[in-house]
């Protein structure tokens, strides 16, 4: 039956034909183009306030700095390197150095204060940025390549300006091929401390928590880091985490505050003890407490890894605690400068994760409102917005997401009010099946990475932006200066 | 109708998928035996594992690579086996083999979504064991079905009147 035969073959062949060419057609529509500009990309989300608010802002994004004419108080020169070196531990690594170390060295200034930061690349083939995370620096000093600026190229170099307006705990880090540049050490400390200290401790101590090459580290030192202080003490750790994944952090051997959450102080923190502190990826917690006049040491567990230990006596780790410090009930509430029930705009942020391509690549990839990158929302806002946003995560991980430019307040999470201090956050860790509300003041105009923190995540497109009306952007991502932000 | 060479081409193609696929679980399930056994070893030494430490991109010990290849296995290879069977078994005369290629299809996207579950509620990944053994055992019994040709009811056809 040759007609049987041949008409077995149309349709086998047809039926292949409709599975490959849906494939392909998902395949070829996923491309991205060699090089775009991240306001072109996906769609805008005016998120239910007006097109067009009407504000007189018309500037480029590079454009928005300090004034070229004012004179820098704190004035660094940071020089990168790509080679293999050596940590404070004396362990071999292959990765970035700013000024020849990793860690790059401390960056400290006084609230108010003009900071200038002269950034060389020496060696890094992939060139390189400096973002300035958790400083609301203005629009054009965000170092996000491809949206801010363009990466700085091998001898060549670029000049970050801003005013230190706000005080605590930050870092400082690569956003160019950021998950490969930060994961090898391309960051550093910067700590603003106000003229005035309020709460004046004995002993200030910043612990950047990093994984170099998998194994964990404080400030580039594999084991305990003993810190010199005497009993009676106040001690200050600022912990810092470099890393992709949430850390816990406890205190053992004292009563203890947290008395600062990504570099906003609690309002009247209230002393407790053996509880954890989830520090997100990117976040920051500081954490006091006094040495106690017995003599004993006071260690502050790091992921129960290692340990920063103030005082020299002898001290055993203890287990983490099983309760976990919650912010959304810690410390006393106070009344916020906006009003987050007159809010202009009401964005939502859903990741999910779903099989398909991104840029060709088959897998199973992060969504943002149910679309793949680069169907992602563009939030729009406009100078002077109250915006209210529903962070919701159904992608079976949890995610650090990380807003640029602005510290958003935490309204509640699971539809539970926040009863505490108010939280303010610049990366929030967004729990498997978690809820968040979150508010913050558009005063800061720019177009601003709104991303997860997970940095690997950012590149396999867990990332979108918040735009605001009358800003615009010269650079691109790809491109002759290869800008790959994530 | 007899069998001819492309028709016999197509079908061991068929069988060896289908074969390809069973073995394939064995691995997907030894690779994550290997790796949670080197985590055991790891914690044991010393080791501390969390969140921050599983996102590193370098591994804190080397039977990390079976999660790896796990995910990758699992995610990209066998789903892509399990179409090229689908495919194959159009153009096979493998009785039924359509029906039991759309099974094995099935099959894996349901192990695909039982193990993405089972990142948010555990019982998932204990229905992703079970499904495992079903895919394995459906995979083997397709191959092996697939051994003789389904010429037998086209010999009657040509049979004289």
């Amino acid at each position: 039956m040759p007609l049987r035969r041949r008409g077995r073959t149309i349709v086998a062949l047809g039926a292949t034909l409709a599975i490959l060419g849906t494939i392909g057609w998902f395949w070829q529509e996923s491309l991205l183009p060699d090089s775009y500009s991240v306001t072109e990309m996906g769609y805008h989300d005016y998120g239910g306030g007006p097109h067009h608010a009407g504000t007189s802002l018309d500037v480029s994004v590079d454009a928005l700095a300090p004034p070229a004419d004012a004179e820098a108080e704190v004035e660094v020169t940071l020089t990168a390197e790509q080679k293999t070196f050596e940590l404070a531990s004396g362990r071999s690594v292959d990765g970035y150095t700013l000024n020849g170390s990793s860690p790059g060295p401390m960056i400290r200034a006084e609230q108010g204060q003009l900071v200038e930061v002269r950034l060389v690349n020496a060696s890094v083939r992939d060139r390189v940025t400096l973002h300035w995370h958790g400083v609301d620096v203005p629009g054009g000093m965000d170092g996000v390549a491809g949206v801010t600026q363009d990466a700085v190229a091998v001898g060549e170099e670029f000049v970050y300006r801003f005013y230190a307006h706000q005080t605590g705990t930050f870092w400082y880090h690569s956003h160019q091929v950021s998950h490969v540049q930060v994961a090898g050490g391309l960051f550093g400390a910067l700590v603003i401390s106000p003229a005035v200290e309020p709460r004046p401790v004995e002993v200030d101590e910043t612990a950047l928590v990093h994984l170099y090459e998998g194994q964990r580290s404080v400030n580039g030192h594999d084991g305990d880091l003993t810190v010199d202080a005497a009993p009676g003490d106040r001690v200050r750790a600022r912990v810092v985490n470099t890393d992709a994944g949430p850390i816990s952090v406890w205190v053992d051997g004292a009563p203890f505050r947290l008395t600062a959450i990504d570099a906003v102080d609690v309002n009247e923190p209230e002393e407790v003890e053996d509880l954890a502190v989830t520090v997100t990826a990117g976040g920051r917690a500081d954490l006091e407490f006094t040495v106690p006049t017995d003599g004993a040491a006071v260690r502050v567990e790091l992921s129960g890894s290692l340990a920063l230990v103030f005082g020299d006596a002898p001290s055993e780790p203890r287990r983490q605690p099983t309760e976990e410090l919650d912010p959304l009930h810690y410390g006393a509430p106070a009344a916020l400068e906006f009003d987050p029930d007159a809010a202009d705009r009401e964005f939502e942020f859903n990741i999910g994760r779903r099989l398909g391509f991104l840029d060709g690549r088959p897998g199973r990839w992060w969504t943002v409102n149910g679309g793949l990158f680069p169907d992602v929302p563009m939030f729009m806002v406009a100078m002077g917005d109250v915006v209210v946003m529903r962070l919701t995560n159904d992608s079976g991980e949890v995610h650090p997401m990380h807003l640029h430019g602005h510290h958003a307040v935490v309204l509640s999470r699971d539809d539970v009010a926040a009863t505490g201090s108010p939280w303010w956050i610049d990366s929030l860790d967004v729990g498997v099946g978690e809820v968040y509300e979150i508010a913050f003041l558009a005063n800061n105009p720019g177009i601003w990475m709104d991303h997860c923190h997970n940095l690997p995540h950012a590149d396999e497109g867990l990332n979108a932006h918040v735009m605001y009306e009358g800003v615009t952007t010269p650079f691109r991502v790809g491109g002759p200066p290869t800008n790959d932000p994530e | 109708m007899p069998m001819t060479w492309e028709d016999e081409t197509v079908r061991v193609a068929y069988r060896v998928l289908a074969y390809i696929i069973a073995i394939e679980v064995a691995i997907q399930a030894a690779v994550m035996v290997f790796a949670i056994a080197g985590l055991g070893i790891w914690v044991q030494e010393g080791g501390v594992f969390d969140k921050a430490v599983m996102e590193s991109e370098e591994p804190p010990f080397p039977e990390v690579v079976g999660f790896m290849i796990h995910g990758i296995n699992g995610m990209m290879i066998i789903p892509a086996i399990a179409l090229l069977l689908l495919i194959a078994s159009f153009f096979a005369k493998v009785r039924r083999g359509i029906v039991f290629a759309l099974v094995i299809a099935a099959l894996v996207v349901i192990q695909i979504y039982l193990g993405l579950f089972g990142h948010e509620a555990a019982v998932f990944g204990m229905l992703h064991g079970i499904n495992a053994l079903a895919l394995f055992t459906v995979a083997l019994w397709a191959g092996l079905r697939a051994k003789k040709p389904a010429g037998e009811p086209a010999v009657r056809e040509h049979a004289p009147a």
